[in-house]
């Protein structure tokens, strides 16, 4: 029996996140379902990157040909050379937030969901028709609402009054009272809402470039297409004025899932688009296509630092950090050179190692603060969970583009090919990297502040000042020894990666090369 | 063709127009009445009116025309469900929600949703698809610009505007490419999308036995 390389890509992550999903109610088997989803991702992706292309891999009675097409109603679904890197590393990037959410929501549904999505998403990619890319990066938008804001427990009560340590049931998730928050939704209904008026425009477009097709002397279809095509991709990205539902959702959403979002819904967008300009040429061959790209990203990078460099809130400050990081790749494209392409694909790869490491810090941080991430709730954060804070800290610096990082190296390329052009583009880049750096210096200095031993107070003299054992202590966060080692492993991945790229920057080639519609 | 396939073909071409008007003053009732089993019934009366639309589109196959209409049907349903879950809780915690709170500016906006749309559907006509449909088109997307974007507290309006965006796309879209998986990924959206803003309604008042907070 032969097998097409998409129906593996397809089928077999459904079929497990669907035991995924029958695994849900039992408890104990949370275990198993994180790593069958964890596990599912991870053989996909060494599967799309390794197997040969037009060659079967036999086992058994069955014969994988992964370039072979597979036909839906007669449509056509195929793995191109030029998709096989992208999917490989959508998946990847699934497996190890999987493995990171293992630590962090065990019994969360973002596993099944979390398979479902990446498996429509590298359907997107291999997906013909623009019209039906834009169907299934609907779909899973869609999917993604569910584990984004899930009912989680608490696993510390915000302040005791009494004692150094609190009881230690109120310390475990597993068993806990039944202290649980309710998530604010408004991230997910915004996303929901913007991912949707994203459509139309896809799907004219498919519509008008048939039309094109029909009549190739009709200019105005392709300037209408053009046009469209351009809104829906700067709603897809958040790119300014259509900014507002990545903070959002930032803020409201459950740190893992946001962290999926923003690298593996967004990447697969960014593939999507270079995958366009690659098949229509006259996009990318168009005047304005260069300095429309500068200018967008510009004023992502501008307002995006303006934004974070004012921003107290941690959740909010990561959203505006990706707004910059999405700002650099928009200019890092703009420059219409292969090694701002390059570039551009380099930040992709180094975003989730960034943002894994912020999600991991937030979770926690907002856990100590009672599912809140206000400056409040947040003040001596680091005191009470330094691995979490380190984390957040780390993650920051390598997301707003600062040494040591990967995301360092990246923006360092970026600015010395703006400088050689224009020095008040690298400039203004650099400011937006620096409004990133600016407003976790106030989150650094909030987190650090001293509560467990404030200074004297001073008491009226007819007042007797508390002993100090009934002073207000906040509890010290229980921290998992697995999700430690976590975090020192990305951050050693980060902080080696910055200090030798090339590995990096030689798989962003590789990547990069498979896009052509831009003159060496 | 049956008789009945023609009868209900003429019957749907001499219905359209209407049913186009009937859309836009269902909508424009869910917009501007607060309670959420009136609002139940708007939804189901705007799909049947979606349901005329689409017979005249898939003139030989009615039953795609009945699936479209079911599935509204369902989603009506299941944003009734969860908007009464939603209405309970707050009675039971004493908030009460204020529905109908601006309604001038509803009634204002609504009007000039209204204009524009029916002018557009006159001076920028839609290719592949005749004017009544159109007209259609134009209506369920004003109202999903309404409802996206001036009603974004009340989940399930939000998602009657998104599920109204999608029903415009689907007819634009159906007239030119009546075809089976462009329906039927959309039929699945529309069920997701329904799926989707009824667990936000729900989770966000999400009460365990034990305690908790909105």
């Amino acid at each position: 029996m032969i097998l097409p390389g998409p129906l593996l890509i397809l089928g077999l992550p459904m079929g497990a996140a669907l035991v995924a999903l029958l695994l849900m109610p039992i408890r104990l088997l949370s275990v198993i379902k994180a790593w069958l989803v964890a596990l599912t991702a991870a053989f996909i992706g060494v599967v799309v990157a390794l197997a040969p292309l037009n060659d079967a891999v036999s086992y058994r009675s069955f014969e994988l040909v992964l370039g072979r097409p597979m036909y839906i109603l007669g449509r056509g679904l195929v793995v191109e050379p030029v998709d096989r890197l992208p999917i490989a590393f959508l998946f990847f990037t699934a497996a190890g937030l999987f493995i990171l959410a293992w630590r962090l929501i065990p019994r969360s549904n973002f596993f099944p969901f979390g398979l479902m999505m990446v498996a429509l998403l590298a359907g997107a990619l291999m997906v013909e028709q623009v019209v039906y890319a834009a169907l299934l990066v609907e779909m899973a938008a869609m999917l993604a609402v569910f584990p984004l804001h899930e009912p989680r427990r608490r696993r510390i009560l915000p302040v005791t009054d009494e004692g150094e340590h609190p009881p230690k049931e109120t310390q475990d998730t597993d068993t806990s009272a039944p202290a649980q928050y309710s998530p604010r939704t408004q991230g997910g209904l915004r996303y929901i809402s913007y991912m949707t008026l994203a459509l139309p425009g896809l799907m004219v477009t498919h519509l008008l470039l048939e039309l094109f097709a029909i009549f190739p002397n009709d200019l105005g279809l392709l300037q209408s297409s053009t046009a469209l095509l351009g809104i829906s991709f700067a709603i897809l990205l958040g790119a300014l004025p259509f900014q507002s539902w990545i903070s959002t959702v930032a803020m409201d959403g459950s740190p893992p899932v946001v962290t999926f979002l923003f690298t593996i819904n967004l990447g697969t967008v960014w593939f999507m688009l270079l995958a366009y300009l690659e098949s229509y040429t006259w996009l990318s061959q168009q005047a304005a296509f260069g300095p429309l790209f500068t200018i967008i990203g510009l004023l992502m990078m501008g307002v995006g630092g303006a934004l974070a460099a004012s921003q107290r809130r941690l959740g909010r400050l990561l959203g505006y950090a990706t707004l910059v990081d999405n700002g650099a790749m928009f200019v890092a494209l703009g420059t219409q050179q292969v090694a701002g392409l390059t570039l551009m694909v380099m930040m992709l790869i180094a975003r989730p190692l960034a943002m894994g490491l912020m999600a991991v810090g937030l979770d926690g941080l907002r856990q100590l603060g009672g599912g809140e991430d206000r400056p409040e709730a947040m003040r001596g954060g680091a005191w009470l969970a330094p691995w979490r804070a380190l984390a957040f800290v780390v993650g920051g610096i390598a997301m707003a583009g600062f040494p040591i990082s990967l995301g360092f190296t990246a923006r360092w390329g970026l600015y010395r090919i703006l400088a050689d052009e224009n020095l008040l583009q690298a400039f203004i880049a650099l400011l937006g990297s620096a409004g990133v750096m600016m407003g976790l210096i106030s989150a650094i200095e909030n987190l650090l502040t001293d509560t467990q031993h404030p200074p004297d107070a001073v008491y009226p003299p007819d007042v007797t000042p508390p002993p100090p054992s009934k002073q207000r202590r906040r509890p010290r966060f229980k921290e998992d020894p697995l999700v430690v080692l976590m975090i020192i492993l990305l951050i050693v991945t980060v902080l080696g990666l910055g200090i030798f790229p090339h590995y990096a920057s030689r798989i962003a080639r590789q990547l990069a090369e498979g896009f052509t519609f831009l003159a060496p | 063709m049956s008789p009945f396939i023609a009868w209900l073909n003429r019957a749907s071409a001499l219905a359209s127009a209407p049913a186009a008007w009937g859309i836009f003053l269902t909508g424009a009732a869910i917009y501007l009445i607060s309670e959420w089993r009136l609002r139940f019934l708007l939804l189901l009366a705007q799909y049947l009116f979606v349901g005329i639309i689409f017979v005249r589109l898939f003139e030989s196959r009615p039953e795609m025309a009945l699936l479209k209409i079911l599935v509204g049907w369902l989603v009506a349903g299941a944003f009734l469900i969860s908007a009464r879950f939603r209405e309970q809780t707050a009675i039971a915690k004493g908030i009460q929600f204020r529905w109908s709170s601006h309604v001038s500016f509803r009634i204002l906006s609504l009007t000039t949703m209204t204009v524009v749309a029916y002018l557009g559907a006159q001076r920028y006509t839609l290719p592949f698809i005749p004017s009544d449909l159109a007209l259609a088109c134009y209506f369920l997307a004003a109202l999903a610009v309404l409802f996206i974007g001036t009603a974004e507290q009340e989940a399930s309006v939000l998602g009657v505007g998104v599920i109204n965006l999608l029903t415009a796309l689907d007819i634009f879209y159906s007239a030119r490419d009546p075809g089976l998986l462009v329906t039927g990924l959309l039929v699945m959206l529309t069920l997701l999308v329904g799926l989707a803003v009824s667990y936000l309604t729900v989770a966000e008042v999400y009460e365990p036995s034990g305690g908790g907070s909105t």
